[in-house]
């Protein structure tokens, strides 16, 4: 089936829009991710934010919504107790990441009856996106590009050289603070479409394949973004022609490309 | 005397139990080079970040131009010892030095203006490194790096620079032309300089420091033994004749 004619159904437009929309907010977030060396944070984020779906089932409301205020909890918890109390930051990501998983656990237990589409929030089902989730994604990629065009020179001060930041009297604590909600929100968004287990695939390899040809942030986001949507749209393509699950296909075309990538690079520092 | 631009009032800083600065205090006048020397592990670099407000000392104050407020070090120039950032970030040169503008931006969102990129360009060509503008900061030598990142603090207008050991990872000529481009800059800012390395010391310095937990000076630029051997615990040769302040040291296998 060619994809002008899946075009015609609205779940696969569904399926693209987010994709698209998630590919925006990674391509974006993910560029500090890789910068600023934060791939393991943003495991542990993405992983408390399997409490924060426990506790909307537990609730009775959107798990996604459920997902959003715990998830942003946990990255500020987790910044908060690393700026104040010192701790050490791959401990703290070790807790913070078994203990969501707990949470979620809990509250999907003690819910009564079954929880519908809970392995679609670990794994992502993107062909099941209904339209309000997608009207919730574009809010928050309206809010990420927003914050960081008006942060921009802010952002890359911090994640550049913490120290000089501070000595020039940047509110360097909120600002470190302020791009772990950032990551927070990419990551509910990515839940959709590749799953908790596989976002931190999606929030890095595109980022990361994009800092081989880019010299400058702005050009990294721009490029990661682009390759975001190539990913996803192929994926999702693929996973739907061979009948497989979206997210997993989605995150094997993304570590092809980040793998060929690697190989194009090798090869041409060889010469 | 016109007012000292810093000012280390008996400062103390005690960390994970160990005392690593003791009553230290130190004055810098305008148009200073201050050297101060002293072995690894003797608080150098903890000293430049008490003046820098990046620590807080269990006692005593720093004043900059005379004040005890944290925002004075907008007017500080740090330099910070060389590998303390990540240089695959992906930044060039101009954009790095240009950074070093943001504290002094006011409006918001921060963004550049005029004045703001020709005080760059400025920093660029006093840095001899205006033709490495466009490149990536990774794809530099160490020296040029090492330029860059005083480039970086130059176009803040500091009163100040603050140099952590900034010729570790350059060679020698390198090291000797980068002396002579510091010496440029002394009729518009003092210069605090601190390193390891007793043979570096450049003739240009004003006044020289030896620490080691505590300060030891003679308010002169003049090295002595007795001041060596205070910080170093351990009997240095000073050879001072032709070539001032270069200094040999034969330590003994105590430690």
């Amino acid at each position: 089936m060619s994809l002008l004619e899946i075009l015609g159904y609205e779940f696969f437009r569904n399926a693209l829009a987010a994709g698209m929309l998630a590919s925006v907010a990674c391509g974006i977030i993910g560029t500090y991710v890789v910068v600023r060396r934060m791939v393991s944070v943003s495991g542990g984020i993405s992983h408390a934010a399997f409490g924060g779906i426990g506790l909307g089932y537990f609730l009775g409301i959107d798990p996604l919504l459920g997902a959003t205020g715990f998830t942003v909890a946990a990255a500020l918890g987790m910044g908060a107790l690393q700026l104040r109390a010192r701790q050490q930051m791959d401990t703290l990501i070790g807790a913070v990441w078994a203990a969501g998983m707990a949470i979620g656990i809990l509250f999907v237990y003690l819910t009564p009856g079954f929880a519908p589409d809970l392995f679609s929030y670990l794994f992502g089902n993107i062909l099941l996106v209904p339209r309000g989730d997608i009207l919730l994604m574009a809010v928050l990629v309206i809010i990420i590009v927003a914050v960081v065009a008006y942060f921009y020179r802010e952002l890359q001060a911090v994640t550049f050289d913490p120290d000089y930041a501070t000595v020039m009297n940047l509110p360097v604590e909120r600002l470190s603070l302020l791009l772990l909600v950032l990551i927070a929100l990419t990551v509910v968004m990515l839940i959709r479409v590749v799953g908790i287990i596989l976002v931190i695939a999606l929030l890095t390899l595109p980022a990361a394949i994009s800092r081989l040809y880019t010299s400058r942030i702005r050009n990294m986001m721009l490029l990661a973004v682009a390759l975001g949507i190539i990913f996803t749209v192929t994926g999702i393509w693929l996973s739907y022609l061979v009948n497989v699950p979206s997210g997993a296909t989605i995150i094997l075309v993304s570590t092809l490309a980040y793998a060929g990538a690697l190989g194009v690079e090798r090869l041409r520092q060889g010469d | 005397m016109s007012t000292p631009v810093i000012e280390v009032d008996d400062v103390w800083v005690r960390l994970r139990g160990h005392t690593v600065l003791e009553g230290v205090s130190l004055v810098v006048y305008p148009g200073e080079f201050y050297a101060i020397i002293g072995p690894n592990g003797g608080g150098k670099t903890t000293l430049l970040k008490v003046i820098l407000s990046l620590l807080a000392p269990s006692r005593g104050v720093v004043r900059i131009l005379g004040s005890t407020e944290a925002r004075m070090r907008k007017d500080l120039g740090y330099v910070p010892q060389f590998r303390t950032f990540d240089f695959d970030y992906p930044i060039t040169v101009r954009e790095m030095v240009l950074s070093g503008r943001l504290g002094h931006i006011a409006r918001r969102p921060r963004r550049y203006d005029e004045k703001d990129h020709a005080r760059t360009e400025e920093a660029l060509d006093t840095m001899h490194i205006a033709d490495l503008a466009d490149r990536q900061i990774r794809d530099l030598s160490g020296g040029e790096q090492q330029r860059a990142i005083i480039a970086r603090a130059l176009v803040g207008d500091p009163k100040v620079l603050l140099l952590d050991e900034p010729t570790v990872y350059v060679d020698a000529p390198t090291a000797a032309q980068f002396y002579g481009i510091l010496d440029g800059l002394r009729d518009r800012m003092a210069i605090v300089l601190v390193t390891h390395d007793i043979g570096v010391i450049p003739e240009h310095v004003t006044r020289v420091a030896c620490l080691n937990r505590r300060l030891y000076t003679h308010g002169t630029n003049e090295i002595t033994a007795d001041m060596l051997e205070a910080a170093y615990h351990c009997p240095v040769d000073l050879i001072a004749h032709g070539v001032p302040h270069r200094v040999f040291s034969e330590h003994s296998r105590e430690e």
